[in-house]
């Protein structure tokens, strides 16, 4: 079938198709082939498939905020190392935050795709290595004041030349973390990913042949691109504005402020995130990959999910990010929990501001963090040092249509959590509690999501435990009469049994939601409890029917139940 | 971006004035009509810019954006 614009959309389906079955295959590799629980467990991964000019054409379904990061990274990648100074076997690796990237963790991975002589394609894999050096064994020192605190950057370097190590890179990287076995073998993994993508890559293109290919690709941006020039055209015209908060940046008690203007004319729109907050001195500055990726992750939200996710979509949104400002940070300052914690609620400004246009698409916030729990130790019986990275669920928000799903990963993420087997097998730690938090969803005719609560205890080793999150303070909102969900908290306790505290209270720090460095000892307690979504519409428009099924199941209280819906007894 | 003679470090990094975004090359680097100092990546983010300079609130979404 071919289309009045000499698009045969047959090919194109079944090539792009066939695009993201390659990513999905780079990603079961790396994930079947690494070390670390944040790769094999959680999958905060994501692979894709880019042109020689830095374009997304295809991406598999793994961690948003990377597919919409991908193309800036490209594009900065390719201004250092340009394509006549890169040759077949060839893998280059990049994590500067500053040259492009997303944040310290997050490495990219890119492998040319030759086809006879010529570079056609570059497969693609991010992913975030749990240990980078830096403060805090795990990547996230929330307390941090400049880049440098935060880990190694790497500029766009080769890690292979012609197929071979580049033992120099390779060396000067595993000297600057404290994991260099498990680094080593993370790496590993995602280099068998871009490298088998490539290989199966060169394949499709020799089955279609390479200007079917090519002219497909073309096709396939141009389509992806009228589809969502298509969804913006159904928004009405105008300005559009929202503003959201980050509790405090770690090092001082101010809250920090998301402010989103979208205008939209036509099938365009230009997002400005101008009268967001200065950068801070603490780590949760965005850099300005992450205004892009929190920008269109918030706009595929919100638009079919079936358009083609490459580069061709983002061609009608324009996105301006002040820079020295907290969503477009200047070097040196901080900025790792940019990627976790800004992320959400710059894409959560987004939704805010557009559901003002069109509140059918829109959705209350979710919990907006990653909960950003990370550990190191010595593991006596392998004498050999642990981190971890574990990312834990929130509440996501009510929508007008349905209830916010439970225990979901934040909007940037789609990421798992660890299993507790696996967690408890791996790391000194006893899982004592786990379950999903009473009353946390906001109240609405459509309930918000519900955080979850876990204790766990830390068994016959001493650990090192950093968190940088949020919401402590500013809860998930609703929207259209709905309530906020619950904030969360971080709490522990002390092995003699003693009242749960805050970590302010226990250990003197200077937040509650983001600490470093403090060890947790044998026997000591410690317990995460994740913010819940907001809620959507008026509490008393839900059906009695629904708040009775809640009560049932546990997901609200009889208290909840009485003063928020104005349930009785006799509604059972 | 300005980079070192040596190619190895960067010794000033370049943002457009208006988006934001990374300017590595100064072919790509338009200049402030208005000569204030500024650097924009692109014509659009200096109409963009003046306009909002002029005191528009919703600015004319007009052209292509070149990314």
């Amino acid at each position: 079938m071919t289309t009045r614009q000499g698009m045969d959309l047959v090919t194109m389906n079944i090539i792009e198709n066939t695009m993201i079955t390659v990513c999905r295959e780079m990603g079961i590799t790396l994930m079947k082939t690494s070390y670390s629980t944040i790769f094999n467990e959680a999958l905060d991964f994501t692979c894709g498939i880019a042109s020689p000019t830095g374009e997304m054409l295809a991406v598999a379904e793994f961690c948003p905020a990377q597919i919409g990061g991908m193309p800036l990274l490209i594009r900065s990648c390719l201004e250092e190392i340009p394509l006549s100074d890169i040759d077949p076997g060839d893998i280059i690796v990049h994590n500067d935050p500053y040259r492009g990237g997303l944040h310290t963790p997050e490495h990219t991975l890119f492998c040319p795709v030759y086809i006879g002589d010529e570079l056609v394609a570059f497969t693609v894999a991010i992913g975030h290595v749990a240990e980078v050096g830096g403060m805090v064994p795990g990547g996230f020192p929330s307390e941090a004041t400049e880049i440098f605190h935060e880990g190694i950057r790497v500029p766009p370097v080769k890690i292979k030349k012609r197929g071979e190590d580049v033992p120099e890179v390779w060396k000067m990287w595993l000297a600057n973390v404290r994991t260099p076995r498990y680094n080593y073998g993370d790496m590993r993994a995602m280099i068998a990913g871009v490298e088998q993508g490539s290989q199966r890559l060169a394949e499709v293109i020799k089955k279609y042949g390479l200007d079917t290919f090519k002219r497909t690709c073309r096709d396939l941006m141009d389509y992806a691109e009228a589809r969502m020039r298509a969804e913006i055209a159904d928004i009405p015209d105008g300005r559009y504005d929202f503003v959201d908060y980050m509790d405090n940046d770690g090092v001082s008690d101010s809250e920090i402020r998301i402010e989103a203007h979208c205008y939209v004319g036509g099938d365009r729109i230009v997002v400005d995130f101008t009268g967001s907050s200065p950068q801070v001195a603490g780590p949760i500055n965005a850099t300005l990959g992450v205004a892009w990726s929190a920008t269109y992750n918030a706009i595929l939200h919100l638009t079919d999910p079936s358009i083609p996710k490459n580069s061709g979509c983002f061609r009608p949104i324009k996105v301006l990010a002040p820079r020295g400002s907290v969503v477009n940070v200047d070097f040196p300052a901080p900025e790792v929990g940019g990627n976790t914690e800004a992320h959400p609620r710059i894409a959560g400004a987004v939704i805010g501001a557009l559901a003002q246009a069109d509140p059918a698409r829109g959705m209350a916030a979710e919990g907006g963090t990653h909960l950003n729990f990370v550990f190191g130790g010595q593991d006596e019986k392998n004498d050999e040092y642990f981190a971890c990275y574990d990312i834990e669920v929130v509440g996501w928000g009510a929508r007008p249509f349905a209830d916010g799903n439970n225990a979901t990963d934040s909007i940037n993420g789609n990421c798992r959590v660890i299993p507790t087997e696996v967690f408890e097998t791996r790391y000194p730690w006893l899982t004592e509690q786990y379950s999903l938090r009473e009353d946390s969803g906001g109240s609405g005719q459509f309930r918000g999501g519900l955080g979850t609560s876990k204790t766990w205890r830390c068994l016959d080793t001493e650990i090192t435990c950093t968190q940088l999150t949020d919401r402590h303070d500013h809860q998930a909102w609703g929207l259209e009469g709905g309530g906020p969900g619950a904030a969360g908290q971080t709490l522990y306790q002390a092995s003699d049994g003693a009242a749960w505290q805050t970590m302010v209270d226990a250990f003197n720090k200077r937040s509650t939601s983001k600490w470093s460095n403090v060890v947790i000892k044998p026997g000591e307690r410690i317990q995460l409890l994740t913010p819940g979504g907001g809620g959507w519409g008026n509490p008393a428009d839900r059906e009695p029917e629904q708040v009775a099924a809640d009560l049932a199941d546990e997901l609200i209280s009889e208290t909840a139940a009485t003063r928020d819906y104005g349930f009785r007894g006799e509604d059972k | 971006m300005r980079f070192a003679e040596s190619g190895y470090y960067i010794e000033q990094y370049v943002k457009c004035d208006n988006c934001g975004v990374l300017i590595y090359r100064d072919e790509k680097l338009s200049t402030d009509p208005a000569q204030t100092g500024l650097v924009f990546c692109t014509e659009w983010c200096i109409d963009w810019h003046q306009q909002k300079l002029a005191g528009k609130d919703v600015p004319t979404v007009a052209g292509e954006f070149d990314h």
